[in-house]
C-alpha cells in the first residue's frame, strides 16, 4: 500500500549526509521570528480602558439555539439601550459574546476566554444547568461576578454567583394549590431524565406533601426520546386529575402533538415549557389546551410596560420568532447590574459584589417589580399563573410577588450569602437539593 | 517507492547509545528521521519549552489544554491508524478515567489523593478497554461492528450517567451529578503535603508537555518495534499476519487496552482542568470528534494525529469566537474537504512536500 | 379476563409502533449501507429534509398528501446531487465514507438553522384517534405502522421481481463479475442512493405530523437505524424486518412494563449481545439455518 512507506526517499537523503545550514537556520529563524513577534503583542491583558466589558455566554448555536438566540438579542437590546442613554457612569457597555455552541466544553473554554484573556468585569450565560455548572468552578476560581438567567431547579449557593430566573418554590407552591382546588388532588408527573426533572419532579412530591395532594406516579424520559407512546398509554391508565409535564428540549416537545393525536384529554402543567420554547404558537391549537404554567414571564403579559418592551424588542429583531421568559429575564438583570454599578461608583468586582450584599436593588422589569435577595442571590419574582385555551390563547390570573425562600430557610440549606460577601473569605459554592423527598 | 528502513538511517552515527537511541525511534512506521528532523523537533520543543515567556497565562494554559486532547487523538491513532480497529468508543475510556479520578480524588483529600486518583483513573479505564475488547475480539467482531459495539458502549454510559442526579447516585463523598456532572473536583498536584505542586496554570502547562513529549516519542519506539510491525500486519491483512503465527487476537486486546489507558490518561488531565466532568463526554458528538482529528491529520502517522488535533481544537475554537453562526458549517466543509482532496490526512501531504519546499528555498546543495 | 384485553391490545399497539419506528428509521440506511457499503452518517438530516419539505410545502398551502410527495421529491434529488458530486468517490472507502457524512451532516444542521431559524410550525396530526376500553390511540399512528409493512412489501416485490431488483442484488453479491455481465454499477449505486434517500424522505414526511420541526430531529432516527441495520445484517428485507420485530418487541416490553429509559437501554444492550452472538446480524442467522436445511 502506497501510505505505507516513508515519505522521505532515499536518493534524497543520500545527497545530504549533512543538513543544509543555510536551510535549517532559515527554518528555525523563521520559526522562531514568527513566535516572538507573536507573543510581543499580547502580553497580560487589562483592561483599564473606557468601555465596560460584557462577557456573554449564550448558545447561537446547537440543541439549545432556539432559546439561546433569545437571550443574546434581549441582552443586546438592553445594551444598545443603556449605551445610547450614555452607559454605565459614563461607560459605554463592550458586549463580546462568543457562540458556546450548546456545548459543555466550549463554555469552559470560552469562559476562561472571556475572564482571563478579556479580563470582563461581568459575565452572563448558560443555559442548561450543566453549562452553567462546568463554568462556576472556572467563576469561582477568578472570583468572578457571574449572574445565571435562567429558570433552573434551584438550590444554587454561590458567593460570585447571581441567579435571576425564577425556581421552583416561586413556580409551583402557588400554582399547584390552584390546581388542586380546580381539579382534584390526584397528578401525573412526566419529566426529562436528568437533573432539572428530577429535582423538580421532588419539588413537586414536597409542595404535595405540604398541601396534601397525591403524586400518582413518576415517569422519568430520557432527552432523546420523541416517541411517547407507552407513555401516553399508562398516562391514560393512571387516568390523573391533571398532568405534570417537565419536558426539555425539542425531541421531548413531540409530546403535545402525540399526545394530542392520541385524544387524551387532561390538564397539564409545567414550569418551562410555553413560556420558553413557545409551544403554543410552534404547535396547531388544541395541543396545548388546558395548559397552565406558574411562570414570571411570558410574551404576551397585558400590562403596559410588557406592550412597550415586546415593541421595541421587535422593532429591533423583526425576524425572531418569540421573547420568552428567560430572554426577558437578560433584559432585566442587564439593567439591574446597572444599577449596582452605580450605586457602587466602580466596575470593580468585589465591590459591585459587596453593594448587591448590602441590601435589596429593585428593577422595573417587564414583568413588573423584580427585587435581589442578598441573602440567597436570587431574585423575587412577579409570578402569574398562565392559561392556555382551546385556540391557544393565554390568560393571566394570580399575580403575585414570589420570594425565593427555600435556600434561606433554616436549618437546611441554611444559605446566607450576605455572610461570605468579598473575595476568598468563607466562600460559599453548593448547590443545594430538597432533602428527604 | 524505494525508501525501506535501512538504507535510509543515516550510518554514519557512531553505534552508541544515541544510535541506538535513533534507531528504536525511527522506521517506516513513523514520519520523520535523519538529522535534520531530529534538529528541527528539538528546536520545536525547545521553543514549547520557553512559549510562557512570551505568551499571557490565558494562551498558555489554553494551548496545553488543546494538547490535552492530543492524548485521545494518539489512543485512536494507534488503535484505528496503526492497527485498524476503529473504534468509536475511546471517548468511554476518556470519560470513565475522568469520573473516576473525580470520584477517588474528591474522598480522598491532598495531594495523595489526586496522585491515587490519576493511577486508580487508567487503571479503571485500561481494565475497562480490556473488558470490552476481549468482548469483541474474542468473539470475531471487526471492522464496522467494532464501530457499532463501542459506539453503542458508549451511549448506554451516556444515557446511564445522565440519569444519576439524585443524591443516592454517589461514590462515598463524591455526587455523579447526572447531567449537570461532577463538580469541585481538584486538581492534579504532585508531591507530597506542601511541598506538592498544585498543576495548574502554568504547571499544567509544562506537565501536559511533558507528558506529550514522553508519549510521542514512546510510542514512536513502540510502533517502530516488533510489536508496531504486527499492529500495521493487522491493519493491512489480519488474515494473513494471523497465517504467519502471529496472535492477532492478542495484539489487538493488547492494543486496545492501552488505547484505553491512554485516553484514560487525557481524561483524567481534563478533569483536573476544569475541575468538572459530565456526560456530555459520552455523547454522539464528542464520539465523533477524535475521528476528525485524527482523519484530517493522518490517522496513520502519530505527527499526524497530534498536529491534526491540535489544528482542529484550535481553528473550531477560533471558529465559535469569531465564526458566529457559521463555525459549525465550516467545521463540516473542512471535514469534507480534508476526506474528498487529502484522504490520508495533510500531515502526510506535508511531510512529502516540505523537503521540497526547504530545497527549493535553501539553494539546494551538493 | 376482560380487563387483560385493553392491557395486551395496549402492548400490541406499543409493539407495532416501536417497529414501525425502527423499520421506518432504518430501511433508507439499510438501502444504501446494505448494498453499497455507504455508512451515512448524515441519514438523520435526509430524513430531516424530507420533513423540513413536506412541512414548508403544507405551510405554504399544499394538502398533506402532497406535501409528503414534495418532501420525499425534494430528498431524492438532494440525495442524487448529493451521490454525485462526494459519496461516488467514497465508495469502498468504508470509514471515510462515515466522517465524510459526519461533515455533510453538520453543514446540514447548522444550515437548516441559518437558513429556517430554529424551528417550524408544526403539523398537527390528522385523523384523529380509535378508542378503546378507557384507552385511544392515534390514528395516524396506526397508519404509520401500516405504512412500514406496505413499504417492506413493496420492496420485497421491487428486489425479486423487477430487473432492477435482480442487477440490484447481482450487484451487492459481486460487483465485478455483474459488471462483467453487462450491468452499468455506477449507475445502479446513482438510483440505490436515491431510493435510499427517497426512503429516508419518506420517513421525515410520514413523521413530520407527529414531532416539532427542528433542525437537529433526525438525531432521534440515528441510533435507532444504526442499531436496527446492524442487528439485521446485510438483508435489507430480511435483515430489517427481523431486527424490527426482535428490537420493537424488546423496546416495547421494556418500555411498558419499567418506563423509556429501561426501554432505551435495552435496546442498545440488546444491540451490543447481537452483534457479539452473531457477527453477520439476523441475515447471518437465517442464512446459517437455511444452509443446514
Amino acid at each position: 500500500m502506497k501510505g505505507d512507506s516513508d515519505p522521505q526517499t532515499s536518493d534524497r537523503v543520500d545527497k545530504r549526509t549533512q543538513p543544509n545550514r543555510r536551510q535549517f537556520l532559515t527554518a528555525a529563524g523563521a520559526t522562531g521570528a514568527l513566535a516572538l513577534t507573536a507573543g510581543c503583542s499580547s502580553m497580560g491583558g487589562g483592561s483599564g480602558s473606557d468601555t465596560l466589558k460584557m462577557g456573554v455566554l449564550e448558545d447561537q448555536s446547537g440543541n439549545f439555539a432556539l432559546t439561546g438566540i433569545q437571550k443574546y438579542h434581549a441582552q443586546k437590546l438592553a445594551v444598545e439601550e443603556i449605551n445610547a442613554e450614555g452607559g454605565i457612569n459614563g461607560q459605554e457597555i463592550e458586549m463580546i459574546a462568543p457562540d458556546p455552541q450548546s456545548d459543555n466544553q466550549r463554555y469552559q473554554e470560552l469562559a476562561r476566554r472571556l475572564i482571563n484573556r478579556d479580563n470582563v468585569d461581568v459575565l452572563f450565560g448558560g443555559f442548561a444547568s450543566s453549562s452553567r455548572e462546568a463554568i462556576r468552578p472556572i467563576v469561582d476560581e477568578n472570583q468572578q461576578l457571574y449572574f445565571y438567567t435562567n429558570q433552573y431547579e434551584g438550590g444554587v449557593c454561590d458567593t460570585y454567583t447571581w441567579c435571576t430566573g425564577a425556581v421552583p418554590e416561586q413556580q409551583i407552591s402557588t400554582t399547584l394549590e390552584f390546581l388542586t382546588d380546580e381539579f382534584g388532588d390526584n397528578f401525573y408527573t412526566i419529566a426529562a431524565d436528568y437533573n432539572f426533572g428530577q429535582i423538580t419532579a421532588a419539588w413537586y412530591r414536597k409542595v404535595a406533601n405540604e398541601i396534601g395532594a397525591n403524586v400518582m406516579e413518576e415517569e422519568f424520559i430520557p432527552l432523546d426520546v420523541s416517541q411517547f407512546g407507552s407513555t401516553i398509554n399508562r398516562i391514560q391508565e393512571a387516568d390523573p386529575d391533571f398532568l405534570v409535564t417537565l419536558l426539555v428540549g425539542s425531541n421531548h416537545a413531540s409530546f403535545y402533538n402525540q399526545k394530542n393525536a392520541s385524544g387524551l384529554e387532561v390538564p397539564m402543567n409545567t414550569t418551562i415549557n410555553m413560556a420558553q420554547g413557545y409551544e403554543h404558537l410552534r404547535f396547531d391549537p388544541p395541543a396545548l389546551a388546558n395548559m397552565y404554567v406558574g411562570v414570571n414571564y411570558m410574551q404576551e403579559i397585558p400590562t403596559e410596560q410588557n406592550r412597550d418592551f415586546v415593541d421595541r424588542f421587535y422593532e429591533r429583531w423583526p425576524d425572531a420568532d418569540y421573547v420568552g421568559q428567560m430572554a426577558q429575564n437578560s433584559y432585566f438583570t442587564t439593567y439591574l447590574y446597572k444599577q449596582a454599578v452605580e450605586k457602587a461608583g466602580t466596575t470593580d468586582q468585589d465591590e459591585v459584589l459587596k453593594v448587591l450584599d448590602e441590601e435589596p436593588i429593585s428593577v422595573e422589569a417587564p414583568e413588573g417589580t423584580v427585587t435581589t435577595d442578598p441573602e440567597t442571590h436570587h431574585v423575587t419574582h412577579q409570578i402569574r399563573l398562565a392559561r392556555a385555551d382551546e385556540s391557544h390563547e393565554i390568560t393571566f390570573r394570580n399575580q403575585q410577588a414570589v420570594e425565593p425562600y427555600w435556600l434561606r430557610e433554616t436549618p437546611y440549606p441554611g444559605c446566607d450569602l450576605t455572610q461570605t460577601t468579598g473575595a476568598s473569605e468563607d466562600e460559599e459554592t453548593t448547590q443545594y437539593q430538597p432533602q428527604g423527598v | 517507492m524505494a525508501g525501506e528502513t535501512t538504507t535510509s538511517v543515516d550510518r554514519s552515527t557512531s553505534d552508541g547509545m544515541l544510535g541506538r537511541l535513533r534507531k528504536a525511534l525511527e522506521g517506516p512506521n513513523t514520519l520523520g528521521q535523519g538529522r535534520p528532523f531530529w534538529l528541527g523537533f528539538t528546536v520545536l520543543v525547545a521553543l514549547l519549552l520557553v512559549y510562557p515567556m512570551f505568551r499571557s497565562s490565558y494562551y498558555v494554559s489554553n494551548t496545553a489544554y488543546l494538547l490535552v486532547s492530543a492524548f485521545l487523538g494518539l489512543s485512536l491513532c494507534i488503535v484505528w491508524g496503526y492497527t485498524g480497529i476503529f473504534s468509536f468508543g475511546q471517548v468511554a475510556f476518556y470519560g470513565i478515567a475522568g469520573y473516576t479520578f473525580g470520584i477517588v480524588s474528591i474522598n480522598v483529600t491532598g495531594p495523595a489523593g489526586t496522585m491515587a486518583g490519576l493511577l486508580v483513573g487508567i487503571a479503571v479505564s485500561g481494565a475497562f478497554a480490556f473488558l470490552v475488547g476481549y468482548f469483541m475480539f474474542y468473539g470475531g467482531v471487526s471492522d464496522v461492528y467494532v464501530a457499532i459495539i463501542t459506539l453503542a458502549v458508549t451511549l448506554v454510559l451516556n444515557t446511564f450517567m445522565g440519569q444519576t442526579a439524585g443524591e443516592e447516585w454517589a461514590v462515598g463523598a463524591a455526587r455523579l451529578g447526572g447531567f449537570n456532572g461532577m463538580t469541585e473536583i481538584p486538581s492534579l498536584a504532585l508531591g507530597v503535603g506542601d511541598a506538592a505542586v498544585e498543576i495548574t496554570d502554568l504547571a499544567f502547562y509544562y506537565f501536559v508537555v511533558g507528558a506529550l513529549l514522553l508519549t510521542y516519542l514512546g510510542l514512536r519506539v513502540l510502533v517502530n518495534s516488533d510489536i508496531g510491525y504486527v499492529m500495521v500486519g493487522i491493519r493491512e491483512n489480519q488474515d494473513r499476519t494471523e497465517l504467519f503465527g502471529y496472535d492477532t487476537q492478542k495484539t489487538k486486546l493488547g492494543v486496545f487496552t492501552f488505547g484505553g489507558v491512554l485516553a484514560g490518561f487525557g481524561g483524567v488531565v481534563y478533569a483536573s482542568w476544569g475541575n468538572y466532568i459530565d456526560p456530555s463526554v459520552f455523547g454522539l458528538t464528542f464520539a465523533a470528534l477524535p475521528i476528525i482529528w485524527v482523519a484530517t491529520g493522518g490517522r496513520k502517522w502519530l505527527s499526524g494525529a497530534i498536529v491534526g488535533t491540535f489544528a482542529v481544537t484550535f481553528i473550531s475554537q477560533k471558529l465559535s469566537v469569531f465564526g458566529g453562526q457559521y463555525s459549525l458549517v465550516i467545521l463540516g466543509a473542512l471535514l469534507l474537504f480534508v476526506i474528498l482532496i487529502l484522504p490520508e490526512g495533510f500531515v502526510p501531504q506535508l511531510a512529502k512536500k516540505l523537503p521540497a519546499l526547504l530545497d527549493r528555498t535553501g539553494g539546494g546543495d551538493s | 379476563m376482560a380487563s387483560i384485553l385493553p392491557q395486551v391490545l395496549n402492548l400490541f399497539l406499543q409493539f407495532i409502533d416501536s417497529f414501525g419506528f425502527l423499520v421506518l428509521s432504518a430501511i433508507g440506511l439499510a438501502i444504501i449501507f446494505g448494498m453499497m457499503g455507504v455508512i451515512n452518517l448524515a441519514h438523520g438530516e435526509f430524513i430531516t429534509v424530507g420533513a423540513y419539505g413536506t412541512a414548508l410545502s403544507f405551510h405554504a398551502g399544499l394538502p398533506l398528501p402532497v406535501a409528503m410527495l414534495v418532501g420525499v421529491a425534494l430528498t431524492t434529488v438532494f440525495g442524487l446531487i448529493l451521490e454525485f458530486t462526494i459519496i461516488r468517490r467514497l465508495y469502498g472507502r468504508l470509514l471515510d465514507s462515515m466522517v465524510a457524512t459526519w461533515g455533510i451532516s453538520l453543514i446540514m444542521i447548522q444550515g437548516l438553522r441559518i437558513v429556517f431559524g430554529s424551528s417550524l410550525p408544526s403539523i398537527g396530526t390528522p385523523l384523529g384517534s380509535v378508542q378503546y376500553g378507557s384507552f385511544s390511540y392515534s390514528t395516524y399512528r396506526l397508519l404509520l405502522a401500516g405504512a412500514s409493512l406496505v413499504l417492506l412489501g413493496v420492496l420485497y416485490w421491487v428486489f425479486t421481481s423487477t430487473d432492477f431488483g435482480t442487477r440490484a442484488r447481482a450487484t451487492i453479491q459481486n460487483e465485478e463479475m455483474s459488471r462483467a455481465l453487462g450491468t452499468d454499477t455506477n449507475r445502479m449505486y446513482l438510483l440505490t442512493f436515491g431510493i435510499g434517500s427517497a426512503l429516508a424522505g419518506l420517513t421525515g414526511a410520514l413523521y413530520a405530523p407527529t414531532m416539532t420541526i427542528v433542525p437537529g430531529m433526525g438525531s432521534t432516527f440515528l441510533v435507532e437505524a444504526f442499531v436496527t441495520v446492524v442487528v439485521g445484517g446485510a438483508s435489507v428485507l430480511v435483515g430489517t424486518s427481523g431486527a424490527g420485530l426482535l428490537l420493537g418487541f424488546i423496546n416495547a416490553v421494556f418500555s411498558n412494563l419499567f418506563g423509556t429509559f429501561a426501554g432505551r437501554m435495552a435496546l442498545l444492550v440488546t444491540t451490543i449481545l447481537v452483534i457479539r452472538a452473531l457477527p453477520r446480524g439476523i441475515t447471518g442467522l437465517l442464512e446459517d439455518v437455511r444452509g443446514e436445511t
